[in-house]
């Protein structure tokens, strides 16, 4: 029935099968959306959130999904501008098309879900309108909308291509001709992405107040800027490659070679290897140099839930041994070492956004001041899972209609 | 400017707490929700939602019965005094909350503010919150609401203004009067309705006031003095297991 | 031309183009965060002049001089305290700057009510005008007035500082019935024990302000209890001089008070008068007492004979026993020997020291003989002196009430003894509440047709609830005159809603525990702001329609009037001055050194008075003229009160009274103890929501109320900190939940007072649990008063 839109020569599945997997996403956004809806009109009471978490799962999720689709701006910053150095790099425009479509849905998914979580959302603008430039959120509100509006000029020429789409010639010479210029977006999108990575990490990192998720750094930025922009292209596209893994799993064909998963794991592991480095030593002097300072001792940040376990999770079993893993040929020649290493990767990296959302303002300032537990509400579940949702439908239409991966007709030929 | 990072004026209202004298009645707070039409909830019992600018934290010296002593400690506003931005009006992304050089106080623009909470996360003191409900009073008891601080709507942020509006009215008479408004003297709600004398409230850099005298006082201490915030609301206490909560200190 | 899709596409999209290119979207947005920053269900306040109005606070007995802040003359916003006052300073409490959420409490009875259905249906009350109102009360009671019955009428009114008090003393004289009962106090304590030793009829007052030493035995200085402003300034005075004046607090439980107290001295509950005798024991033991007081002033320290001859053992011979030597007294508190030692040794060695017990705790006498326990310190120390420490609360010379009329109804009623006398044989009655409702409840000689509540709550702000409401229930009619809706009214068969203290004409007679003369006046603040009538102005109208000797004994048309009346008597004594400004320092006065009067006549006083200054004078000390033996006693005689003599010597000396509180230990093994805090109001005022802010969730939570109890204690029963559980005592048996705490006793469980209202609004009901329903009341031997101490529980897992 819908065989007219689908890229020449692909096959896909049954439409009733299909139509009943974009049903039960529908369902789940629905939900999210009625749930969102609720919180729009009857306030954030609804919500875990109080005076002691200002902010919580919403965040968190924004946080971690804006450094998971860092797959879009640095595949592309590796391929459009890398690649003409290192021609090795050119085997990443077998996946560029999908790293573009994850970026473009956790960006807009982000985006939706930050509306919720401001308390006056008509008021929003007054971000732009009002702006304080000493914020590191305004930074994040700049550059994030600014990238958000270069992910949909890129993931406008994918659509482009749709065969029913491309038949029409103005749009077919639109597409091929915003193609030509991609690199200049891809390479726009990588500069505010530098900074809008690093600005989420400024904001918990500006803190000065906040002795677990304060820190020093090079002028106005704090060590966490750079240590978000980091850890985000380090875990980006790791995202990108098991997303991918995952659309072969379910579809049952192989859309990229294993030479580019191969390629992103060398990639990944040297930049998690580094991120790690990184990360210890600011850890290190954290924990023994900069929080004393202010009175604190590691322990003192740790308690109950939020126990040094986060730690470890973070820095070791998420951090060390992925990228160890990732550094080998070893590894990387496993699929189960390989993907298992990209995930135990995005975990670490999600952990991190949590820790320095969550976590910083859990722990007590005050000495006679008391940790709380923060237990977020199905309102607050509702829209992120809804959010999820949204960026598997859209990944599941682009798939389904665009042809996202050059090699899939090549690769499954019978 | 001067090293501080900002135009300094000869006027930086303060607040000094005598908790030897302090029995934590609560009075302070009665009367700064008074004063300030701050809303309130059929159940107040959860605290971390519960809308309240001078609030009272008990605290004790940890031992067993029969040394256990506690005390309550009243913590308004700290009107941060730190370099070039309090935490909080460093992070608001639309100038909603600004300290004004002029007085060092820290205010709050409810109109402007979108609610994203950020000053919430980056106030250590608790000192901000959130209105997370539409506030309402009981019809009666809008009769009861001040014409001079506006009611406040559901989504923003509020916190203790050192009852700024008294300072805007002093600063008038002091025109009218043909005073100098830049050397007035006020007294916000919780200072004047306390019974046992123990809030003083003036300017701090003036070293004959009373507050002048008092933040140099022994007894003196402050709240989380080694994170450098800087705070304009002093506390004394002649017990040294209080001045211990006061900061985090590594045993 | 064809319109086709594509074109209504092309339109469309060339419109929604065109449209971002107009000023429409941004004033759009623009307009909708204005929209959003004046949200028509967010009050805006009327704006207006902003002018002060002078009150006086009534919302417990301490007599602060407040100031209200009106908008338009019509609208209060602010209570503060007024810095003319010489008592509060411009200082307010909790309670007193929540006040106006009494005055727009949405639960006041906005007219008078009638029960049309079974007492208690809130579908019954119906309204009814005033004049119909006051016309039922009036013919029901001069009709059984004329059946000769009027001692069937009783009262009971929490008037005690304010001239409404001698007004109802007048109208029930005249009327003809000895049934006028006061909600308990202290000071009904405090009276037994001054009347006994003293011969006086007022009660003891403490110079807190010069003392520097404060021995508190369970005083309620600083917790928030009736009149706390005084103790404040107290407490200011003591922190100006650090190290050279200090408080003692004897106390089960480490209280506010006990934690900024100098020392805290922790004794089982109820046994402080114990500790104040072993301190006794050892004064006299070691001789450390002022010899010089007791020789020329104080009866039945050394042995004496009795009036009919005999023998009598005296205080000297009883105290220096052994049973009262520190090791005695040691196992009965629980102190150490040594600390006692300690104790005794500082209190006897500081100049001015003074013991000072029960002030501040509105509903608590205490046992007679404790009180002569702490007493007998005081002259120990010689504090009975005319410029001593411990002094008799002064009388004021405001004019006295015309000799009341007594028709041939009022005589032959007056005849009837009071319901609680026709049961108890106590010596020296006092205030018998508790005896009223024993004797209603157990089946009275006389019924009780009619009773009148008057700003009193007694279904629930009154130890052993149950007692209460089955003694309430056997009232005939019940007649309520309180400005809310509460536990009281709400079974109430009539209501004539009394003004709040806001908007009517109230005085402050004096100041419980304080030795100054203090009288301070309010003005309405506003007019009324529903259909309420001065409950004052409705006992002169019902007295001018019953005519007769009534009507005459109670000749003023208004309560205005009324108190213009009793003012004038206080101008015409030429004693005393107002404070009309700051700086007046009632700590200063000397007794018997009367300030010049700075007023003219009455009406001058008046004036001032109105103007928000009150009148002050200087304490009265001490006087022992009225006792048998024209000294201070020891050894009470009066003890004897109309009866026989005690065979025993010790029922006239001061001595210890072990708690004995009903139930078997093996069943209840622990104590429950009711504490006040400032946080919750309790007795006839309900907990304003202001103040709910400031009550913490370790003590109520939602709907539960938490019990503080010791880690021990917690760890025998392995209960954990929010552990939901049932407290059983011999009253009651509720769910509650635990809250660990150092502060508390080991085997003893802490209730705050004032929660588990069940009438009012949504803002005040069903929060924990009222502590007076689990606990026990024990009578006095000898006043007849209820006493509370601490009451025998159980806790048990739900």
């Amino acid at each position: 029935m819908d065989r007219a839109l689908i890229p020449d020569g692909l096959k896909r599945c049954p439409l009733p099968v299909f139509a009943l997997w974009t049903l039960i996403l529908v369902g789940v956004i629905g939900w999210g959306v009625m749930a969102g809806a609720m919180v729009l009109v009857k306030a954030l009471n609804l919500t875990g959130l109080n005076d002691y978490f200002g902010f919580g799962a919403y965040i968190t999720a924004d946080l971690a999904i804006i450094a998971l689709g860092a797959g879009a701006f640095f595949s592309g910053f590796l391929y459009y501008g890398l690649s003409r150095f290192f021609p090795a790099l050119k085997e990443l425009g077998k996946i560029i098309n999908l790293a573009v479509v994850v970026g473009f849905v956790c960006y807009t998914g982000a985006l939706a879900v930050l509306l919720l979580e401001i308390g006056q959302p008509l008021r929003g603008w007054f971000g732009y309108w009002h702006a304080n430039v000493h914020s590191m959120l305004t930074e994040v509100i700049f550059c994030i909308t600014c990238y958000a509006i270069v992910l949909v000029i890129e993931y406008i020429p994918l659509i482009l291509e749709n065969r029913k789409i491309s038949e029409v010639k103005s749009l077919r010479v639109l597409g091929h001709s915003m193609h030509d210029v991609m690199a200049i977006f891809a390479l726009t999108g990588t500069f505010l992405s530098f900074f809008h990575q690093g600005s989420l990490g400024g904001v918990a990192g500006v803190l000065f107040a906040r002795p677990f998720a304060f820190r020093e750094g090079l002028f106005i930025w704090p060590w966490t800027f750079f240590l978000f922009i980091l850890s985000a292209i380090a875990s980006g596209p790791a995202f990108t490659a098991l997303i991918c893994r995952s659309l072969e799993k379910v579809s049952g064909k192989k859309l990229v070679d294993r030479s580019v998963y191969d390629l992103i794991g060398k990639i990944e592991g040297g930049l998690l290897g580094a991120y790690m480095i990184l990360k210890i030593a600011d850890t290190a002097y954290w924990a023994f140099g900069l929080a004393p300072r202010f009175g604190f001792k590691l322990g003192d940040f740790y308690w109950g839930p939020y126990g040094i376990w986060l730690l470890i999770a973070e820095i070791g079993i998420c951090g060390v041994l992925p990228a160890l893993i990732l550094l080998s040929p070893a590894g990387r020649r496993s699929n189960f070492l390989l993907f298992g290493a990209f995930l135990l990767d995005i975990i670490g990296v999600s952990i991190n956004r949590f820790v320095m959302t969550i976590q910083a303002i859990a722990a007590p300032v005050m000495p006679f001041d008391s940790w709380q537990i923060y237990v977020p509400t199905v309102y607050e579940w509702a829209p992120i899972l809804a959010m999820l949702a949204y960026c598997i439908l859209v990944i599941s239409l682009s798939y389904r209609y665009l042809p996202l991966f050059p090699r899939e007709k090549e690769l499954n030929r019978t | 400017m001067s090293e501080k990072g900002h135009a300094q004026s000869g006027v930086r209202y303060g607040m000094v707490i005598d908790l030897d004298k302090c029995t934590g009645c609560g009075a302070c707070s009665v009367a700064c929700q008074a004063e300030n039409n701050i809303s309130f909830r059929p159940d107040e019992s959860m605290k971390l939602r519960s809308i309240t600018w001078m609030e009272i934290y008990p605290m004790n010296n940890g031992k067993d019965y029969p040394d256990y002593r506690f005390s309550y400690l009243p913590r308004p506003c700290m009107h941060c005094d730190s370099d070039h931005h309090s935490p909080c009006t460093f992070v608001c992304p639309v100038n909603a909350t600004t300290r004004d050089e002029n007085n060092g106080l820290v205010t709050h623009i409810y109109p402007r503010c979108i609610g994203c909470r950020y000053c919430m996360v980056a106030c250590p003191y608790h000192a901000r919150d959130f209105n997370w409900w539409d506030p309402t009073w009981p019809k009666q008891m809008e009769s009861m609401l001040s014409p001079e601080v506006s009611t406040r709507m559901r989504g923003v942020v509020e916190k203790c203004t050192f009852c700024h509006h008294r300072l805007l009215k002093a600063r008038s008479k002091a025109y009218v009067d043909g005073a100098d408004p830049n050397k007035v003297t006020y007294t916000p709600a919780c200072a004047d309705a306390c019974p046992t004398r123990a809030i003083s409230f003036g300017n701090l850099m003036d070293a004959s006031s009373e507050v002048g005298k008092l933040s140099k006082d022994p007894r003196a201490f402050r709240i989380l003095e080694k994170l450098g915030t800087k705070p304009k609301v002093y506390y004394l206490s002649r017990h040294d297991w209080i001045k211990n909560l006061a900061d985090n200190a590594i045993k | 031309m064809k319109f086709g899709r594509r074109a209504f596409l092309q339109i469309a999209a060339g419109a929604v183009g065109g449209t971002l290119l107009t000023p429409l979207p941004w004033k759009l947005a623009d307009d909708s965060a204005i929209w959003s920053q004046n949200w028509s269900w967010r009050p805006s306040p009327e704006r207006g002049e902003v002018t002060k109005a002078p009150a006086i606070c009534t919302f417990c007995e301490g007599g602060c001089g407040l100031q209200a802040r009106l908008v338009n003359g019509n609208r209060a916003i602010l209570l503060e305290g007024n810095p003319a006052n010489p008592v509060n300073e411009g200082g307010i409490c909790p309670l007193g700057a929540a006040g106006l959420q009494f005055l727009y409490a949405p639960y006041r009875i906005t007219q008078p009510l009638k029960q049309t259905k079974r007492r208690g249906d809130p579908s019954g009350l119906q309204p009814i005008s005033w004049e119909e109102a006051q016309s039922e009360l009036g013919k029901k009671l001069s009709t059984i007035r004329s059946d000769g019955k009027a001692h069937t009428v009783a009262c009971i009114t929490a008037a005690r500082q304010s001239s409404m008090d001698d007004l109802l003393v007048q109208f029930f004289a005249a009327y003809g019935s000895p049934n006028l009962f006061k909600m308990p106090s202290q000071t009904d304590g405090m009276k037994t024990a001054a009347f006994l030793t003293t011969g006086s009829s007022g009660p003891f007052a403490f110079d807190l302000e010069n003392a520097a030493y404060i021995l508190s035995f369970g005083a309620n200085l600083l917790d928030g209890g009736t009149a706390p402003n005084r103790a404040f300034a107290a407490l200011r005075r003591l922190n100006k001089t650090p190290g050279q004046a200090r408080i003692v607090q004897v106390e089960s439980r480490c209280s506010i008070t006990a934690s900024k107290a100098g020392q805290w001295v922790p004794v089982n509950p109820g046994t402080e008068a114990a500790l104040a005798l072993g301190i006794a024991h050892l004064m006299v033991t070691g001789g450390a007492f002022d010899s010089e007081f007791v020789n020329a002033n104080v009866f039945g320290f050394d042995d004496w004979t009795d009036a009919a001859g005999k023998k009598r053992q005296g205080f000297k011979s009883f105290i220096t026993s052994n049973a009262f030597a520190p090791d005695e007294t040691a196992k009965k508190t629980g102190l150490d020997a040594a600390k006692i030692r300690d104790l005794a040794k500082e209190f006897a060695s500081q100049a001015k020291a003074v013991a000072v017990w029960g002030i501040g705790q509105p509903d608590n006498p205490n046992n007679t003989y404790h009180d002569l326990a702490f007493v007998a310190l005081n002259a120990l120390k010689g504090n009975l002196k005319a410029d001593g420490l411990l002094s008799i609360a002064p009388d004021l010379p405001l004019a006295d009430l015309p000799p009341g009329q007594k028709d041939i109804f009022a005589e032959r009623a007056v005849e009837q003894k009071r319901l609680d006398l026709t049961k108890s044989k106590c010596p020296c009655p006092q205030n018998g509440l508790y005896g009223f409702f024993d004797a209603l409840v157990s089946g009275p000689q006389y019924p009780i047709q009619v009773l009148m509540v008057h700003e009193a709550n007694p279904a629930h702000s009154l130890p052993e609830t149950k007692l209460v409401q089955s003694a309430l229930d056997k009232v005939g009619t019940l007649v309520c005159f309180s400005s809310f809706m509460d536990e009281t009214a709400a079974q109430a068969d009539l209501i004539l809603p009394n003004h709040t203290s806001l908007e009517r004409y109230d005085d402050a007679k004096g100041i419980p525990g304080a030795p100054y003369g203090y009288y301070a006046l309010g003005a309405p603040i506003l007019k009324p702001l529903l259909k309420t009538k001065h409950t004052g102005e409705v006992v002169l109208a019902l007295a001018r329609d019953m005519a007769g000797s009534v009507a005459a004994s109670l000749p003023w048309k208004t309560y205005e009037e009324y108190l213009k009346f009793r003012v004038d008597g206080l101008a015409k004594a030429q004693k005393g001055a107002v404070a009309d400004k700051s700086g007046v320092v009632l700590a200063t006065l000397k007794a018997g050194e009367s300030p010049k009067p700075n007023f003219t006549d009455g009406a001058d006083l008046w004036k001032k008075l109105k103007a928000g200054a009150c009148w002050y004078d200087a304490p009265a000390g001490a006087s022992f003229t009225k006792t048998a033996s024209g000294k201070f006693e020891l050894a009470v005689q009066a003890v004897q009160g109309k009866g026989a003599a005690p065979a025993e010597d010790q029922m006239f000396l001061p001595h210890f009274r072990p708690l004995m509180p009903s139930g078997k230990e093996a069943e209840l093994p622990l104590l429950l103890v009711s504490y006040a805090t400032p946080f919750i109001a309790s007795g006839y005022l309900a907990n304003p929501p202001f103040m709910n802010k400031l009550v913490p969730d370790y003590m109520l939570n939602g709907q539960d109320v938490f019990v503080d109890i010791n880690p021990e204690t917690a760890k025998t029963l392995g209960f954990a900190r929010g552990d939901l559980v049932t407290l059983k005592t011999s009253q009651a048996e509720t769910a509650v939940r635990i809250n660990i705490s150092p502060a508390a006793r080991p085997g003893v469980v802490y209730i705050p007072r004032g929660l588990g209202h069940k009438a009012y609004d949504e803002y005040i009901q069903n929060k924990g649990v009222n502590a007076n329903s689990l606990m026990e009341v024990q009578l006095d031997p000898i006043s007849g008063n209820g006493t509370v101490w601490a009451t025998r529980a159980q806790l048990r897992r739900a």
